[in-house]
Formats: structure tokens, sequence, C-alpha cells
């Protein structure tokens, strides 16, 4: 019976292709990585600006794309807007570390709000005619966009975060044992090698019955274990140490820094004026909602906040991975943050003028 | 056979004594206030005073023989659970300001009659922000325990604003399957309870708030704050607010969501301890009464009031 258990678990976590009409694209950074992007072209009459898609930490962009029913970027063509996922240094088909290519540890958080987003939206733009850019990031995507806002960074017309927060430190056992061991095990220039432990582990998943991945990660009353399996099997990315290490700052007295620790990201979010919807879910146990309020507080503004939860009438609970993958997630997130985009689309573009296809 | 497990049970359980009185205000209201002293009357330490969410009554920290109350009566605090205006035995509802400066200081002052010095508070929800709010003015306060008590006032779901916008009928929830549904998304999110326990509750544990109550309760929400009669406000006495608080955060409250309650922390000038309970690291997310009445309660959260109470 296990085996047989086992053996269609294992066909649930089978790589399923990326669309016929997903087009690839690479960008250079200004520090000589190249990065993966994917090109979402929309169905219809388009609409508005194109959206650049950026997943969290230990992803990669096929977490906005894990099948042709879980797809934020599908979604979102679907609804006549272009969408790019890209996948950040060292994740996806972008650049890893290759110190014969120059490519040198270690890679940082900063890398990514610093080098890789400021190239992916000089690409969409190149490529589109687009002015700027709309975007939404899920965890630590969303951080990218607050420390490159925080920043000065320019071109994104508006902003939805998923379950992104800016500090960790809330008093539960887990990040007792983060902040006193992990440092001790990671490396600044290692990669932690994530994925491999989450390929290792999906075929097991339906054997295993609230487990400790769906404790923390997911929520069953929103996503299936196949879609859960399928992430890990093909949707993970091993983490860099200077990553973990830079974010696991979050932990001393939730601050929010460069990796040199000179400059207070989160203080300089005050002066973000692009608009930003902040989402939170109520059971997510990776961003817990007061972590992704205090990322909302920060912010300059304008600002609108939305907890995903039943009693604002979804049809289940939303743990951190739910955001993306969730069963109802297109109707109870992805909707309202449309919604958003929309209604800060610019003045000045409308459907006739929409970017160049 | 029955009898004698009966009698050795009550030969060997400790002597609580739970005693009520009635507390009446300078404005005539009338409060009830339930002490639970453990053998030798609890003087080593300073007493307990537990105040529960509006609309919640007694049973919120003593149902069926269990809960917070005797928990820590049972292991020598002095324990007085206090029902204001608009819970459980108490006046009818009036202003929720009353709460602030009519009702606890009159419970401040019967308890001055037994004993010296300020109470220990163990404050719940939304009411016991207003507890906190009467700290170190209306209610002399040694410590606190904040259980999922919100500083940042905000409508926390739509379904609580309806539940407010109605006129706050707890009846409403006691009545069907969709209210206990909706009782059950509000304050107890898929925790785990005893049998019976949350259908106990939600049928003895709360009382219809009035209906100024309720009004004055979602304006608190929509608007941020609470306006009080001496011209302060509930936002800016919690900033103000500095006794050493240990504040509990339950992930799956979906009533006074730990987002509106950790502002205490840096918001706040108290030196205040966070503890947050999720599923992943509890097996349970705990929410708004399960953190009094979940089956966890004793073995993860009173042992935590206890540490920090019971710490010098």
């Amino acid at each position: 019976m296990a085996a047989v258990l086992l053996a269609s678990s294992c066909a649930a976590t089978r790589f399923v292709p990326m669309p016929p009409e997903a087009e690839a694209h690479r960008a250079k950074t200004d520090d000589g990585w190249e990065i993966s992007l994917t090109r979402y072209r929309p169905r219809g009459t388009p609409q508005g600006l194109p959206v650049v898609l950026v997943h969290g930490i230990s992803a990669n962009a096929r977490n906005m794309d894990l099948d042709d029913q879980h797809s934020l970027a599908r979604w979102l063509a679907s609804q006549g807007r272009e969408a790019w996922t890209m996948s950040v240094r060292g994740a996806g088909d972008s650049d890893g570390i290759d110190e014969a290519k120059g490519r040198k540890p270690p890679i940082t958080f900063d890398a990514f709000w610093q080098r890789d987003l400021p190239a992916a939206i000089r690409l969409v733009r190149e490529v589109t005619g687009a002015p700027a850019v709309d975007y939404i990031g899920h965890s630590m995507g969303g951080i990218i966009a607050y420390a490159y806002l925080a920043q000065g960074g320019r071109e994104v017309n508006a902003a939805v975060t998923l379950g992104s927060p800016t500090r960790l430190d809330w008093g539960t056992g887990l990040e007792t044992w983060l902040g006193s061991i992990a440092p001790k095990l990671v490396g600044a220039d290692v990669m932690v090698p994530s994925a491999l432990g989450a390929h290792a582990a999906a075929p097991f998943q339906s054997l295993v019955d609230d487990g400790p991945f769906q404790r923390f990660f997911y929520n069953p009353q929103s996503s299936t274990t196949q879609s859960w399996q399928r992430l890990m099997a093909y949707g993970t990315a091993d983490v860099a140490g200077g990553v973990a290490l830079q974010l696991l700052s979050m932990l001393d007295g939730g601050k929010f820094r460069t990796f040199d620790r000179q400059v207070d990201l989160k203080a300089a979010m005050a002066s973000i004026t692009t608009p930003v919807l902040v989402v939170a879910a109520r059971l997510d146990r990776v961003a817990l909602a007061p972590g992704v309020k205090d990322g909302y507080r920060a912010l300059g503004g304008p600002k609108e906040w939305l907890v995903i939860t039943r009693a604002n009438g979804a049809r289940g609970e939303y743990g951190h991975m739910d955001l993306v993958i969730g069963e109802h997630a297109a109707e109870e997130v992805w909707t309202p943050a449309l919604r958003f985009l929309d209604r800060h689309a610019p003045a000045s573009l409308t459907a006739a003028e929409s970017p160049a296809r | 056979m029955i009898a004698v497990a009966l009698a050795l049970a009550l030969a060997t359980a400790p002597e609580l004594t739970v005693s009520h009185r009635r507390v009446v205000t300078d404005d005539g209201a009338s409060l009830a206030l339930a002490r639970y002293l453990p053998p030798g009357g609890g003087v080593a330490r300073p007493p307990v005073l537990l105040v529960g969410e509006l609309g919640f009554g007694r049973p919120l920290f003593d149902l069926a023989g269990e809960g917070l109350a005797r928990w820590l009566a049972s292991r020598g605090y002095a324990v007085y659970v206090a029902e204001l205006r608009g819970q459980g035995a108490a006046s009818p509802g009036g202003s929720l300001r009353a709460w602030v400066h009519l009702d606890l200081p009159a419970i401040a002052a019967v308890i001055a009659r037994e004993r010296t010095g300020p109470v220990d508070l163990v404050a719940h929800g939304w009411g016991g922000a207003l507890a906190l709010a009467a700290a170190g003015r209306e209610l002399p306060v040694r410590r606190a325990v904040a259980l999922n008590t919100p500083m940042e006032a905000e409508v926390p779901s739509a379904l609580a604003e309806r539940f407010l916008a109605s006129g706050g009928h707890f009846s409403d929830f006691a009545g069907s399957p969709q209210g206990a549904h909706d009782f059950e998304l509000l304050f107890a999110m898929d925790s785990e309870f005893p049998a019976r326990t949350l259908a106990t509750l939600r049928v003895r544990g709360t009382r219809d708030l009035s209906a100024g109550q309720a009004a004055e309760w979602l304006a608190w929400m929509r608007t941020g704050d609470l306006p009080l009669d001496d011209g302060s406000s509930v936002l800016a006495r919690l900033r103000a607010y500095d006794r050493p608080t240990l504040l509990v955060l339950a992930l799956g409250d979906g009533f006074a969501g730990p987002e509106l309650c950790a502002p205490l922390r840096d918001a706040s000038r108290a030196a205040v301890q966070l503890r947050t309970y999720s599923r992943f690291e509890t097996g349970d997310d705990f929410s708004h009464v399960s953190m009094l009445l979940g089956t966890q309660a004793p073995s993860r959260v009173f042992p935590e009031i206890d540490r920090f109470l019971g710490a010098p």
C-alpha cells in the first residue's frame, strides 16, 4: 500500500513544463550576472503596465507559474496584463556563483535589489516599451521591492507584497533556534542545499499527514498536497548564505538592514511614495501577520492592508505558500491585487495607449 | 469504588475557596467580583486580577471547574475575576469608557481593602486593552500579562465588523450552525478545545452587548482610538503605559489579531516580553479564547503566565 502511495506521489511531483507561450529572456546586471526572466503576453485586449513577479527565499520563478491551474503569471495574462517572472541570482535559470567566470560569493539580499531587479525592470521596459512596471512580490520578493523603492528605485508604478515580513522577532521557539544556531552553521559564501532537501522530501509529502512542512508552509484548507509537492520538486532553490544571514538580522530587534549593516532599510521605507498593497495571511507561520504589518507601517504611502482569512470571505485559511499556489488564490488573493494595481494605473495609460506588445 | 475514588480525589485536591461579591460603582452600577483563594490565602504574592474580553463573562477564566483562575489559585495566587458592566452578572453595558473611569477603580478599591499593594493584571483582548489603559492610574498594577490586547485599533475582519454593526448580539452565535461557525471564525479559529468547551462558552459564557457598547467598540476600531472622559484616549494611555508586561500573541486570533497587539512592544514605554504561538511549534496557532480555554492552554500558556508573574 505504501509503495502504491509512494509511486503515485512520485508521479505527482513530475516536472510540468512551461507553457509554449512563455518566452525566455535574459537580463544582464551591471555586475555581469545574467538573470532569467519569462514573458507571458496578455490575452485579449492588453490592459495596463506589465507586471514583474518576484519569488521568495529558497524559491525560483516557477512559484509564479507552477502549472496551468496554479499560475499567477498566466492568470494575469488571462486578465490582459502582461506578466514577467524572474529568478534572482543563484535561483532557477539565473546565473549562480562561478568564480571562474568572475561571479564570486557572497550572494547577498542587497544584490537582488541593487543589481537583479534594476536589470529586470530595464529589460522589461526595453522589450515592451512600457514607461514603468507594476510589481508583485511574494515573501522575500516583496521585501526586495521595499529595499529597492526605499533606496530610490524607480520605474515601479505600484506594488503588491504577499506575506513579506520586515521583522522576525516574535518570541517563537523557532526563532530562538534560528538566531542562535543558524549563524554558527551558515557562512556567507556557502549555498545552503535547501533545494536538494526539498527534492528528496517531495515524493513523501502525501504519506505524511500534518507533517512539519504542512504545518510551516501551507494550509491544506487552501492548497493541495500535489501542488505543494510540485513546488518542492521544481519550485525551490538553494539559499545563499549571505542572503540567509542578512535576513536573519531581522531577528535582532527586528532590524532590516543592508548586509554591511550600514543602512537602515526599514527607516528608509518611510520615503516610499509608490502605492503598495500589503497582503498577509492569517495563518502564515513563516511571515507572521505582525511581521508583515511591520512592513506596512514602515511604508510612506499610499498603502493598503489586506488580511486573507475566512472572516474576510476566503474559503479556507491561508499559510505562507497558499498565497501563490492556493486553489482559490486567483479569486481571493490575486484579484484584489490586480484591482489595486488597476486603481493605481497611470492616468495617462489607457488600454489604447498600453505599451507596444 | 467510584465513591472511594471521588473521596480520594476530594481529599487530595487543593482546597480552593471561591467567594463572590457585588461591587457597586460611583454611578450605581453593579459589578461582580469572584475571588479564588488557595490554602493559606495566597498572601505571599501580589493578587492577580483577571479582566476578560468585552461580552465574555467569568467562564472565560473558569468554565466547568477548568481555567486560568483555578489554575493560578492552585499554584498559590489569590485570584480575582472581575465582571465589569456588560459582562456576566454585572449591570448592562453602558459606555466602554466607564470601564476605565468607574468600574476598574471600584474593583481596585475592593481588592485594596483585602490586599496591600498593586495587583498583577492578566488582561485579555479589547477589554484587556481598557484595563491596560487604566493601569498605573485608576488601577494600581505591578506587572501585567497581556493576552492579545490590541494597541492599534482596527476592524479585524469583515465578519467582526458585521457582528458589531448589527449590535454585538452574542446570542446570535448560539442559535444556529451558522452562528457556531461564525463564533469559531472570530474567536476560536481551528484551535483545539476539550469536548463541549467551545459550545458551552458560546452559550453560557457570553452576553449580548448593549447597542451603545457595540457602537462604541466599532467606532474604536474604525477610528483607531477611543477617547476617554479625562481628555486622554486609550491609544494615548497605551503609549504612556509603562508596566513590565508579558505580551502573548495567538497567531490564529481573528478578533484581536497579533498585528494589532504587537505595537505595545515598541510604541509604549513598557518593557515588553513577547511570546507567540504557532502551529508549527506547538501544534496549535491559538486563538482569541483558546489561549484561556484551549486544550493546550494549561500546558503552554498558563505556565508562561506563572513564570512571568512569579519572577522576582
